[in-house]
């Protein structure tokens, strides 16, 4: 399965070979006398199998949904415009054409699998129809990026900076409260913490906005009121992943950090004299946060997950709403585009950190 | 060895494990008086209702605030939420029993096939579960609950171990791994015993802390699932689960009506749920890496 991509690789990747007599013909020689091309090219193998297999996996899945998004779409036609006509065979012909409808289902599945590699189109909106189902995500995409992103980087963060003092200062009463605080609340949805912030700022307070992504009065511009606004009601959705994220971090990290306290380097670099501080974030944090960079790409996957719930309870103008609009109103193709240009970046993310790691941290082995 | 020794050991074993962890015990002992709050269900209805339904609609006058009669008031159909809550809960459990059980005979099952029998079983097993794994479930479960109306509590549960037995698989296979090249492993290889009494006998006494943990995770992974799905007002409508009352309580206006029990309490016990299988899965990781406990 990977012998074509394993000469391709090759041909680029390896050096010219020093010693010109050692040079054996064929593949596996190469990849003998260079582990990690080698390695580059089964973790890149894997990514492919894993991709076609989860895309496959998504395809079929949503296409086994019974439901005839035709008909719905006709429907939707005929309430909205009131298009009394009855809708002839050709026009369902067409429109089942227009949305990759026709044929059965392994035709289907060809002509999605054809679309999506060789045009990257995942053909026109349902609910925005003529749009492309790209282009609807792309609308919602940025909200949860901003969203998102910027708080899982804060959580990420602050939960290391966190679950490296609570392991350092492990048996201390303020470091255990917050690990056992860490292990109540850990594993909670943030939407709990979501609605219970709702509840008190929202309602209770009135301090915050308890919906929607900006003022609808402040037209939308890049402007210090409308980024004000966007900001405020940021805040809140933004918190409630925030403030679980860290407990979650806290606890790996701690679990990572108790190890290597035992190391004899740190006893070393104690015994040097250097600061608490420097040993802490330069001798153990360091030889302990790596495998958090790869949890890190591991988490957006899952955080996708909860958002969904996060965006329908603030209505968030994100890609979670997006979806669900799309599956009640059976939007086969915005669905599968969501999904799967979730499956592809957690793919692509931890491709990548699997690739680079070994670059970061001299100890990481994967090959030989 | 005789078979009514086995049983002893597989029996004995958790009762050590318990002891020796407080995390542990603590979880468990919490995750017990939430089944025993659930069980009491009928006797709750009984003494709210005195003798008739106290959740049927319009039992009571709407929106009544806490009072001694109905502890937690009312809620927007008049029906008492003390009651509602004690036996929506009992729901939420059997769920991740009933998910929990599937997803972890699933999980063990391949765990072993994986782990025992290498080479290319394991490649394409281990494969399929990192593929399931990256697939993002939540959209998926929106998708079959929208269209899987009037399911029973059964379909419900089997519906949501589709998605968590991978989690379950993936703990017990590096288990699997790391046992079967102990020397005890070998040498009951040696002494011609059968790859199903390897398995019984030797490998799954020691896994049942593992399969503990995944059980756990696959449970609380279910009954987060079917919460998500209630709370966006897409459950399967045969179904009341905690997390329906949390989405009754935000559609019907609670949070701004100052019916704060009706989502308080839900998120409350829940979370408490949470709580309690997540200090049963790290008491029980402690128990079997003792560097991760935390000193004295």
């Amino acid at each position: 399965m990977t012998s074509m991509a394993t000469t391709r690789a090759d041909d680029r990747k390896s050096p010219p070979d020093p010693v010109p007599a050692a040079r054996a013909v064929g593949v596996r020689s190469v990849l003998a006398r260079h582990p990690l091309v080698a390695y580059a090219v089964r973790r890149f193998g894997l990514y492919l199998i894993e991709m076609w297999g989860a895309l496959t996996i998504a395809f079929f899945f949503f296409r086994l949904i019974p439901g005839d998004p035709i008909q719905t779409f006709i429907q939707t036609l005929q309430q909205n415009y009131v298009y009394n006509v009855q809708a002839s065979a050709e026009v369902i012909a067409r429109y089942q054409h227009e949305f990759g409808l026709d044929g059965n289902i392994f035709v289907q599945y060809l002509h999605h699998m054809k679309k999506l590699i060789i045009d990257h189109d995942f053909g026109p909106s349902l609910i925005n129809y003529p749009t492309p189902a790209q282009d609807v995500i792309m609308q919602s995409l940025p909200w949860t990026i901003g969203l998102l992103g910027i708080s899982a980087v804060i959580a990420w963060v602050a939960g290391l900076g966190a679950g490296a003092v609570a392991g350092w200062r492990r048996g201390k009463p303020g470091a255990e409260v917050a690990t056992n605080l860490a292990i109540m609340l850990g594993h909670v949805p943030f939407y709990f913490v979501a609605l219970i912030l709702v509840y008190v700022f929202a309602y209770s307070l009135g301090w915050l906005p308890a919906r929607s992504a900006y003022d609808s009065n402040i037209p939308v511009a890049f402007s210090p009121q409308f980024i004000g606004s966007v900001l405020q009601h940021g805040i809140l959705p933004a918190a409630s992943i925030v403030i679980i994220g860290i407990f979650n971090w806290l606890l790996s990290t701690r679990m990572l950090m108790i190890p290597v306290l035992g190391e004899d380097y740190l006893l070393y670099a104690e015994a040097k004299g250097l600061r608490p501080g420097d040993i802490l974030t330069r001798y153990a944090l360091r030889n302990c946060y790596l495998p958090q960079v790869t949890a890190f790409g591991l988490s957006l996957g899952f955080i996708f997950n909860g958002n969904v719930l996060v965006e329908q309870l603030f209505n968030y103008p994100g890609l979670g709403s997006t979806l669900v609009t799309a599956i009640q109103q059976l939007d086969f193709n915005t669905i599968l585009a969501v999904t799967d240009m979730a499956i592809i970046s957690v793919l692509t993310i931890n491709l990548i950190l699997d690739l680079v790691l070994p670059f970061l941290d001299p100890r990481v082995k994967y090959w030989g | 060895m005789t078979s009514t020794a086995t049983i002893g050991r597989v029996l004995r074993a958790p009762v050590g494990v318990v002891r020796s962890s407080p995390k542990l015990a603590g979880g468990l002992i919490v995750l017990a008086l939430l089944v025993l709050a659930s069980l009491s269900s009928p006797l709750v209805s009984r003494a709210i209702g005195h003798g008739s339904d106290p959740v049927a609609v319009a039992a009571y006058e709407r929106w009544l605030v806490p009072s001694p009669a109905h502890p937690l008031g009312t809620d927007q159909l008049g029906r008492d939420v003390l009651s509602m809550i004690i036996g929506s809960m009992s729901t939420s459990l059997q769920i991740g029993a009933i998910a929990g059980v599937i997803s972890t005979a699933i999980g063990v099952v391949v765990a072993f096939l994986a782990g025992y029998l290498g080479g290319w079983v394991d490649a394409v097993l281990s494969t399929f579960t990192g593929i399931l794994l990256v697939i993002p479930t939540f959209p998926l479960l929106i998708a079959l609950s929208a269209y899987a109306k009037e399911v029973t509590l059964f379909q419900v549960g089997l519906m949501l171990s589709i998605f968590s037995w991978p989690f379950a698989a993936k703990i017990i296979r590096s288990q699997v791994l790391s046992l079967r090249t102990r020397p005890y492993v070998e040498l009951a290889k040696v002494s011609k015993a059968g790859a199903m009494e390897v398995i019984v006998t030797e490998l799954l006494p020691n896994l049942a802390p593992f399969i503990g943990v995944g059980f756990a995770s696959a449970a609380l992974g279910a009954i987060f699932g079917l919460v998500g799905l209630e709370v966006i007002g897409l459950g399967p409508s045969g179904v009341i689960d905690l997390g329906h009352i949390i989405y009754s309580a935000i559609s019907t206006g609670a949070l701004t009506l100052g019916a704060w029990p009706m989502f308080v309490v839900p998120i409350g016990l829940l979370t408490l749920l949470f709580a309690a299988l997540n200090m049963v899965n790290i008491g029980l990781e402690e128990v079997y890496n003792p560097r991760l406990r935390s000193e004295r």
